[in-house]
């Protein structure tokens, strides 16, 4: 009786364990940055009530894992911007199915065959490339082919405290911000701020630093024609353009006009707690300001908060830097069943680009940014603008990230005084260029 | 060849039996099982990457394939680009910072707490145990203690309405901080060196300075001292290999920052190969790291076979 029983439960064990793969969801494994908030968001499927990029991806996620049970995507977090880690996964042959990996750094992996390219499973799905906005489109098309999911495009913008701005005289008579259309116009109101106000003008991350340098340094090469990056091969930096840009920062540095030893974190702390007029960050924190400003005792909702694009201080293009986020996948043999569970991941991504739009990033489809919904969100009507202006470097340009760790390295050197602005910029060209020609 | 069994045989053939199997220096092939683990790890986690990095550091390769062999143009590259001869330069002033600082302050602590009291093994127990943190908390902590405004140092300073110094971001102050918190990070394994050290002397040693009416100061430089050389000597290399490696703390704190003033070799060869799949530079820049390393232990190696002979 007893070994009956054994037998019994033995059979049903194995049944049970042949059985399972059939009833198993299909597993993905996503990797991405945009920080970890499983304390606030764990386990919240309402995306509505979610905040913050972080908040709304982690939701998001749990949203798709709740719709779609028959597959189950496990998530991991990196730091951003999660490169090393990635590269080194690439070259292990452990890469995750689905990576956030930004437009400017999609080249670099695509050009070693590493990414899948995704026009026919995303035609599959009924996502068509000619849904996003142009420069979602430029930004994820390589080689003719789309490597990766567009899921904003993203720039950097003036995060204003319009209470100080008030105190500084620096206010229209609608209400509006008063910002430079020229360097010495920006040096005279930054001056007028910190005599008014006590405070410095800018905000900004300068401690240990690379990617606010250089992404400032592009924006004012844009806008005043400059073709640095004509040959994606070849930089020409140690030009009269780029020294414009860097004496400016410098004089504002010299000048006390930002603070000055803060690091990312500090920034916005700071910048919260009132410490400056202008905080140069990204669309991805319009958001979280926006909610801080309509907190009551922030020093955001004394006065108010309004956000723009970088102003056009020169007579060139009207433009700034731009890049997007997208959704890639790693080239690896999958079954049918996997591959249709990355086209239901995909498709959900793109159906909810509008909660993603809530982050304050641009959406990448024409449709949500003409949708009223977009429109109703707070500040679209200043920072909309953006889909226009933004501007990347060159598609063929490979090892962004590398050349930004450059380029702000030989800024920052030389608007600290650590470096003389020409050797600086003589240094810049040369240290990119060799880093290019070894490619 | 083995003349030690044969002698024996000539003069006594009885006791050939017994002589043949008694032999222990004979070599014996099955002692190589013992052995054999450790040599197949030792071979393919060091001697196979250590003749693969060589060989990468003479071609053009980066993370996913391995290109034309370059002869020594990586070297030629190193060795003209400022920033590796300025990771270098760093490295250097990294180790002049704190290995002195890890061997005195070590060696007034070991002083201090050599007693068997309960304070002492309480305080022994305390500057021993931040040894134990990994170099992502003690970065942490660190940070906390240096970050601007909200820092604990800020907070000191601004109470007497002072600006506390930027260790993060000055580039003056910032390698100065990167050394503060890696000597109380490593400050354990020094202190304990020379505590096992001092409890070697012989008690009677001091029981006769003391008979002698030998001051402090006195037994401190003439007895503890010398007894404690080589412990010293042996603190201060093997510091120098471990410092040489810095690679963390620098990372963490000020990812090399302000424009490379804090940049080490390591985090430099990180750079190259892994940020800029520039492999073969980064192995170039391995090999000098090794060159580097490799004469620190052979200049151990020298100093303790000296003292030996001597004793």
């Amino acid at each position: 009786m007893k070994m009956k029983k054994v037998l019994f439960a033995a059979v049903s064990a194995g049944v049970l364990m042949l059985a399972s793969p059939s009833f198993a969801a299909t597993e993905l494994t996503v990797q991405r940055f945009f920080g970890a908030c499983d304390a606030d968001f764990g386990t919240n499927t309402d995306v509505a009530k979610a905040v913050g990029e972080c908040g709304i991806i982690t939701s998001l996620i749990n949203k798709f894992n709740a719709d779609n049970p028959d597959v189950h995507v496990s998530v991991s977090t990196v730091e951003w911007p999660g490169y090393d880690q990635l590269t080194a996964q690439f070259a292990s042959g452990e890469a995750p199915d689905i990576v956030t990996i930004h437009e400017s750094a999609l080249s670099d992996y695509q050009s070693k065959g590493l990414l899948m390219p995704l026009d026919d499973l995303l035609k599959s799905v009924g996502v068509t490339p000619d849904a996003f906005t142009d420069a979602a489109r430029n930004g994820a098309t390589k080689d003719g082919k789309i490597y990766g999911l567009p899921i904003d495009s993203w720039t950097m913008l003036y995060h204003i405290n319009m209470d100080l701005f008030k105190q500084a005289g620096l206010v229209n008579a609608d209400g509006t911000p008063i910002l430079p259309k020229s360097p010495e116009e920006l040096l005279a109101q930054a001056e007028q701020f910190k005599q008014k106000t006590g405070k410095p003008y800018f905000v900004q991350n300068l401690a240990n630093e690379t990617a606010l340098y250089t992404r400032n340094l592009y924006t004012y090469l844009f806008q005043q024609n400059s073709d640095f990056f004509a040959d994606p091969k070849h930089v020409k930096l140690n030009t009269p353009e780029a020294k414009k840009i860097v004496e400016m920062y410098k004089a504002i540095f010299d000048k006390g006009y930002t603070t000055k030893d803060l690091d990312y974190g500090g920034a916005i702390n700071a910048f919260l707690a009132g410490g400056g007029g202008v905080q140069l960050n990204g669309t991805w924190v319009v958001g979280d300001n926006n909610a801080q400003s309509e907190t009551k005792g922030t020093a955001l909702n004394k006065g108010g908060y309004a956000v723009y694009p970088y102003p056009q201080l020169f007579a060139g293009a009207h433009a700034q830097y731009a890049d997007g986020h997208t959704w890639a996948v790693s080239q690896k043999d999958r079954t049918p069943e996997q591959i249709a569970a990355i086209g239901k991941f995909l498709k959900f991504f793109a159906d909810h680009d509008f909660d993603w739009s809530r982050t304050g990033h641009l959406p990448a489809y024409k449709a949500i940014i003409a949708s009223d919904a977009f429109k109703a969100l707070p500040h679209r009507n200043t920072i909309a603008a953006v889909a226009d202006l933004g501007r990347p470097l060159p598609s063929a340009v490979q090892r962004q990230f590398a050349i930004q760790d450059i380029v702000g390295e030989e800024m920052s050197a030389a608007i600290t005084g650590q470096k003389d602005v020409d050797a600086a910029l003589a240094d810049m060209e040369s240290r990119v260029n060799e880093l290019l020609a070894n490619i | 060849m083995d003349d030690r069994r044969a002698t024996p045989r000539t003069v006594l053939p009885a006791a050939s039996v017994r002589a043949a199997s008694v032999d222990i220096y004979a070599p014996q092939w099955r002692n190589f099982i013992f052995v054999a683990p450790f040599l197949f790890f030792f071979t393919t986690l060091l001697l196979v990457p250590l003749f693969w990095g060589m060989w990468l550091s003479f071609h053009k390769a980066d993370t996913f394939s391995s290109g034309n062999f370059v002869g020594f143009g990586n070297y030629v590259r190193l060795f003209h680009d400022k920033v590796f001869l300025q990771s270098v330069w760093n490295t250097f002033y990294f180790v002049l910072l704190t290995v002195p600082t890890l061997a005195l302050i070590g060696l007034f602590l070991a002083l201090c707490l050599n007693r068997r009291t309960r304070t002492a093994a309480v305080l022994r127990t305390l500057f021993f145990s931040s040894s134990v943190l990994s170099v992502t908390i003690v970065t942490l902590i660190w940070r906390i203690v240096f970050i601007p405004n909200v820092g604990l140092l800020s907070t000191i300073y601004g109470w007497f309405g002072a600006t506390a110094p930027a260790f993060i971001s000055d580039p003056s102050l910032a390698m100065i901080g990167i050394a503060i918190a890696t000597v109380w990070w490593c400050i354990g394994l020094p202190m304990m060196l020379f505590l096992s050290a001092l409890q070697q002397i012989p008690q009677d040693i001091y029981e006769a300075a003391a008979l002698d009416n030998a001051n402090r100061w006195q037994t401190l430089r003439s007895i503890t001292l010398p007894s404690i050389k080589r412990t010293f000597v042996l603190v201060v290399i093997v510091q120098i290999v471990l410092q040489f490696q810095l690679f963390g703390q620098a990372w963490l704190m000020t990812r090399g920052g302000p424009n490379n003033l804090t940049k080490p070799i390591v985090l430099y060869i990180y750079d190259t190969a892994f940020r800029r799949w520039d492999l073969g530079m980064g192995a170039a820049a391995s090999e000098v790291l090794f060159i580097l390393i490799l004469m620190a232990a052979m200049v151990q190696y020298l100093v303790t076979r000296n003292k030996a002979g001597q004793a």
